[in-house]
Parts: C-alpha cells; sequence; structure tokens
C-alpha cells in the first residue's frame, strides 16, 4: 500500500516537472517563432525591393504588432539618469503612471531585452547589444553627437565636494588629474570628454587616503580614473563606493566622502554647501527591444510616449 | 555566566527599542509635517516634482502591501495547509525523508534568487499568456508578485502548520477513526480544526514573511505608483518596502522626501507589530486548552 502511494507520488512529481519542462520550452518557443519566420520574411525582401532595405537589422520582423501598448519603463524618483531625462524630454512631473520602474540601469536593460514591447532609458556607457539605441531627432547617441550637442538628451558627470575638502591639497591633486590629459583619457569611448585640450598632468607626489562615493553612473568611470591616478601616485589609497547619487551628495555634505559623485545636477540646498566639478559627458540613450522595427523618434515622441499621451506603437510609426 | 545570557538577551531588546526610537523620532514629524490624513490617505506620491508642489500620499503603497500579501496568501495558504496535512498525515517516511529538507532548502533560498526566478520567468509567462488581450505594460504585476510571494512564504506555512498538526494528540485522530470516519475525515474534521489556532498562527507569519519581503517583490511588482483595485491584478503596484528601497539611494539629505521614506518605514512597522499582536494572541489562545 505504502510503496504504491510513493510510486503514484514520484509519478506525479515526475509528471509536474516534464509539465513546467513542456511550458518551459512553450515560452522560449514563442520567441524563436518569430526569428524563424523572419527569415523568409527578409530573404523575401531583397526580391521584391532589393534596394530599398539596405540594412538588414532594420527588416521588420514579421511577429511584431504595432498595434500593442507601448510597454514604458522608467527609473525610480530621485535617480539621476531619470533627472536628466524627464527634465531634457520635458516630461517634467507628469511621469506616465503606468510606467514600470525600476531601480537600476541593469533592471531597465533586462526588462526592455525580455519585452518585445517595451521601451526605456539608460545611460549611453551602458548599451548594449541585447538592445537597441532609437535616434532623437535623426540623430544616433554617440560620444560625437553628445560631445558636439546634437544629441539632446545628455548630463554631466559631476563630482562634488564640500568647502574644507576643496581645501585639501590631495583633493585638489585628484581633481586637477581627472580634468587633465591623463585624465580624461579614461573617459575612452564609453562617455565623452569635457575638454580634449586638457593641460597635462604632472604627479605632485602627494600620499594619503582619498573616499570617493556616490552615483552608480559615475562609478566605472572613477574606477578608471582611479587606476590611472594610482599608477602616478603610488603613496595614495582611494576607496570608492557605488550607493547612488543622493548618497553621494549627503556624504560628501557630512565629510564622509572626500568626494561625491552624482550623475544629477545638485539641487539649490544643496549648492549651499558643495561644489560641483563637470568630469565627462553622459548620452541618456532611449532603449527598445531589438524585435521593435521601430529607429527613430522625435523628442516630442519621446514626451509623450513617457506621459503616456501615445499608448500604442501604431501612432509613432 | 548568567551576566553573558543577560547581556546577549539584552543586546536583542536593545536594538528594537533602539530601532524604535529612530523610526519614531525621525518618522512621526515628518509625518505631522505633511499631515496624517495626506500623508496616509494621499492618492499621489511624486516626491521629487520640481515645477508643482510635491506629494507624498502612500495610500497606493499600503494598498499595494495588502493586495500582494492578500494573493500571496489566496494562492500560498491553501497549498502550504495541503501540504502540512499530507507531510503530517498522509505522507509515506521514504517520500516524508525527501520532502522535508526540500521545503527547509525552499525556506533557505535568498530573496533574490526568487526575484530572479520571477523576473525570468514568472513575469514574461504572464505577459505572454494575458499581454495581448489585456494590453498590459509589462509583465511585473500584481499578479506575478502574489505568486511569487504565494511560493515564498510556502516553507513558513508548511513547517509551522505541520508542527501544529503533528501537535494534536493522535488519540482525536484513533477516535474519529473508531466512530467509523474515514481518513480523510479524520484529518480534516478532527485533526485539522484541533490544530486551528496552530494553523492560524501559520497563516499570520505568513502574512508577516510577506508583508515584509522586499527584494523578490521589487524585481517583479513593477513598481509603478498609481492607485489600485483589487481587480487590476494585471497592473503593477508598488509596496511599502519597495517604495523605501528604491527611492533612498537617491534621495536628497534632509529633505522631506527622505522623512517621507522613513515614515513610511514607521507605517510598515505598524503593520509588522499588529501582526505580531495578533500572532501572540493566537499563541495565547492555543496555550490555554
Amino acid at each position: 500500500m505504502k510503496k504504491t502511494l510513493a510510486v503514484l507520488i514520484i509519478a506525479v512529481l515526475m509528471l509536474s516537472l516534464v509539465s513546467a519542462c513542456s511550458s518551459d520550452s512553450q515560452s522560449p518557443a514563442g520567441d524563436p517563432t518569430p526569428n524563424g519566420s523572419s527569415t523568409p520574411a527578409k530573404r523575401d525582401e531583397p526580391v521584391s525591393e532589393p534596394v530599398s532595405e539596405p540594412v538588414p537589422e532594420s527588416a521588420p520582423v514579421s511577429d511584431f504588432d504595432s498595434g500593442r501598448v507601448i510597454g514604458v519603463h522608467t527609473r525610480e524618483d530621485g535617480s539621476g539618469t531619470r533627472d536628466a531625462f524627464v527634465s531634457i524630454t520635458g516630461v517634467g512631473d507628469d511621469m506616465y503612471e503606468e510606467a514600470v520602474v525600476l531601480g537600476s540601469t541593469n533592471e531597465i536593460l533586462s526588462a526592455v531585452g525580455a519585452n518585445e514591447y517595451a521601451v526605456g532609458y539608460i545611460s549611453v556607457g551602458s548599451l548594449n547589444n541585447t538592445v537597441k539605441a532609437l535616434s532623437i531627432d535623426g540623430v544616433l547617441p554617440s560620444n560625437a553627437t553628445v560631445k558636439d550637442g546634437s544629441y539632446a538628451i545628455q548630463r554631466p558627470f559631476l563630482i562634488c565636494m564640500s568647502e574644507e575638502k576643496l581645501a585639501d591639497p590631495l583633493v585638489n591633486d585628484f581633481i586637477s588629474f581627472m580634468l587633465s590629459a591623463q585624465g580624461q583619457a579614461q573617459i575612452g569611448s564609453s562617455w565623452t570628454m569635457i575638454d580634449e585640450s586638457a593641460p597635462d598632468y604632472v604627479s605632485s607626489g602627494l600620499t594619503g587616503a582619498l573616499r570617493v562615493g556616490g552615483s552608480t553612473s559615475v562609478e566605472p568611470l572613477m574606477q578608471k580614473m582611479r587606476e590611472a591616478y594610482l599608477a602616478l601616485n603610488g603613496g595614495v589609497t582611494i576607496d570608492i563606493s557605488s550607493t547612488g547619487s543622493g548618497d553621494g551628495i549627503n556624504g560628501a555634505t557630512a565629510g564622509e566622502y572626500d568626494i561625491g559623485m552624482s550623475s544629477r545636477e545638485l539641487r539649490e540646498a544643496e549648492l549651499e554647501s558643495l561644489t560641483p566639478v563637470s568630469i565627462a559627458l553622459d548620452g541618456v540613450a532611449v532603449i527598445v527591444n531589438t524585435a521593435n522595427p521601430l529607429e527613430e523618434l522625435t523628442i516630442t515622441q519621446v514626451k509623450d510616449i513617457f506621459t503616456g499621451e501615445i499608448t500604442r506603437w501604431s501612432a509613432v510609426g | 555566566m548568567r551576566a553573558a545570557f543577560f547581556m546577549a538577551a539584552l543586546a536583542s531588546i536593545i536594538s528594537v527599542a533602539l530601532i524604535c526610537v529612530f523610526l519614531l523620532y525621525q518618522g512621526l514629524p515628518t509625518i505631522f509635517e505633511i499631515g496624517p490624513f495626506k500623508f496616509l490617505m494621499g492618492r499621489l506620491w511624486r516626491p521629487t516634482a520640481q515645477h508643482s508642489e510635491p506629494t507624498f500620499g502612500i495610500l497606493p503603497m499600503i494598498l499595494g502591501s495588502i493586495y500582494v500579501t492578500g494573493g500571496a496568501i489566496a494562492l500560498g495558504v491553501p497549498i502550504g495547509l495541503l501540504t502540512a496535512v499530507f507531510m503530517a498525515r498522509v505522507c509515506p517516511k521514504p517520500v516524508y525523508r525527501f520532502l522535508k529538507p526540500a521545503v527547509n532548502l525552499m525556506a533557505g533560498v535568498p530573496s533574490v534568487i526568487y526575484g530572479f526566478f520571477g523576473m525570468m520567468f514568472l513575469a514574461p509567462m504572464i505577459f505572454d499568456l494575458f499581454g495581448e488581450r489585456f494590453d498590459m505594460v509589462s509583465g511585473s504585476t500584481m499578479l506575478a508578485a502574489s505568486v511569487l510571494l504565494g511560493i515564498m512564504i510556502l516553507p513558513t506555512v508548511i513547517s509551522i502548520a505541520e508542527t501544529n498538526i503533528r501537535a494534536v494528540p493522535q488519540e482525536l485522530y484513533e477516535g474519529a477513526v473508531a466512530l467509523g470516519a474515514s481518513h480523510e475525515r479524520a484529518v480534516f474534521k478532527v485533526v485539522l480544526p484541533a490544530a486551528r489556532s496552530g494553523v492560524m498562527a501559520a497563516i499570520v507569519l505568513g502574512v508577516g514573511r510577506a508583508i515584509g519581503e522586499t527584494m523578490a517583490v521589487r524585481m517583479v511588482a513593477g513598481n509603478q505608483t498609481a492607485m489600485r483595485m483589487p481587480y487590476e491584478f494585471l497592473k503593477g503596484v508598488r509596496t511599502m518596502t519597495t517604495n523605501i528601497v528604491m527611492e533612498m539611494n537617491y534621495v536628497e539629505y534632509g529633505s522631506l522626501h527622505e522623512g517621507a521614506l522613513i515614515a513610511t518605514g514607521v507605517v510598515l512597522f505598524v503593520f509588522i507589530l499588529l501582526i505580531n499582536l495578533l500572532f501572540s494572541t493566537l499563541n495565547k489562545g492555543r496555550e490555554k486548552p
């Protein structure tokens, strides 16, 4: 009796496992199908109109249903990226209330990467090939377009110091390094330099310890700056914590950090105690799923999407 | 030696007391600055509004916590109780030897892992199933959060309910069977009612676990601050816990926004206190008979 029960239970367990697996293979099966059916579509197109589709990526995936609702994804209140995005696009305080709110760049990336009908925004430096960046008013986000200002959605990467810390020679030396040719060279291709003809930095041989903390967007750049600076100044140690712009500003005000990092502009109250210095520029890219045939939006359309005026993909082409 | 025990006991009491003092000291002034009614019953959460007056209404978050917890209870408690009954009264030994560690393991899985499961599997599945028909923005919804929390409270519900069902004297069961009841009837009509207060305690602890969960919920709930009705379970919600954790990193130091987040913590703390109070009354009720 007990044995038959055990066998029964094991059978049920195995069945549920099998059904779980089959439903598992069902949902990815939903994904490959569009790819599979897109291949014949791609093959068809060059035959009918060989010249009009020069970029294979832009061949519309047959499965994309532009009648579907736009999956708006945004960052949380207070995020530097959101701050810059809403003030430049004119979304302001009227963020669409159905927009999914996520707490980090990576969450936005994976959510937009997984949802064919999603749209979101992230730092240009964090773009990768799992999502597609859109042209805004005909300009693709890149270092060149951020630098010359033709790509409209951009923000400065700031460091901020209290007056007391500004008097510290080591803090000053590190700041002058970040603004020098060697420091700006660390910006590389991920972000945009503020000054390409910056003066050379000469090590002043200072020693000591620095505590830097704040914005998660600025932190990767700060790590590079730190490595390059330590290579020139062996006697210095620099601790970097990445805890968000707000914490960086608070920490710099409270003296917890020598240098605070912020990816949003300082507010008036904060400017009373802190001096901001811009060390690089960063664009904010509007991203969609790679299955989305859309390539371009105007800044007004971006505003309308993120305020909820436009809710379906068909309304933006 | 006694001193050492006393100190250890004191440490936990002091830390709870400190948390209480900190929360009330930091949170209460903000609640009165915003206005208790505006804060608790306000429907708009716009803490960083630049062009209009910032508003700090947490009613959507309070309701969000209640909905998500309610959903988790609706899904998790029946499954959990049936599992507990199975483990205590039906299950053959070899299966129990496998099932018990599995449930324990479930309790040990970090919530961020549950969150990943929800984000990678549950939410996309809900989006695939209902997205087109119901014009959904994303699969991250009240439903996803409820299902995920329903899974997460299972180990709490199962282990406490199982212990309490096992604690029911064997004579009750045997008496029922002797009177002609079938095994199922004896278990569901005699043993389970006898363990009622313990089962209630299991549910209450499950509620506590669900309402306090943060990381996993944040990853699947969508976190919209809009007011929701219970039937809008295919839309996203924000709970009190996720509200605090999402915005704390970027908050402006000493601002009303920061205070409002701490005040959200106060409200959450009151909820948890009520739940614990309920739990201890239920426990008292169990000791009497």
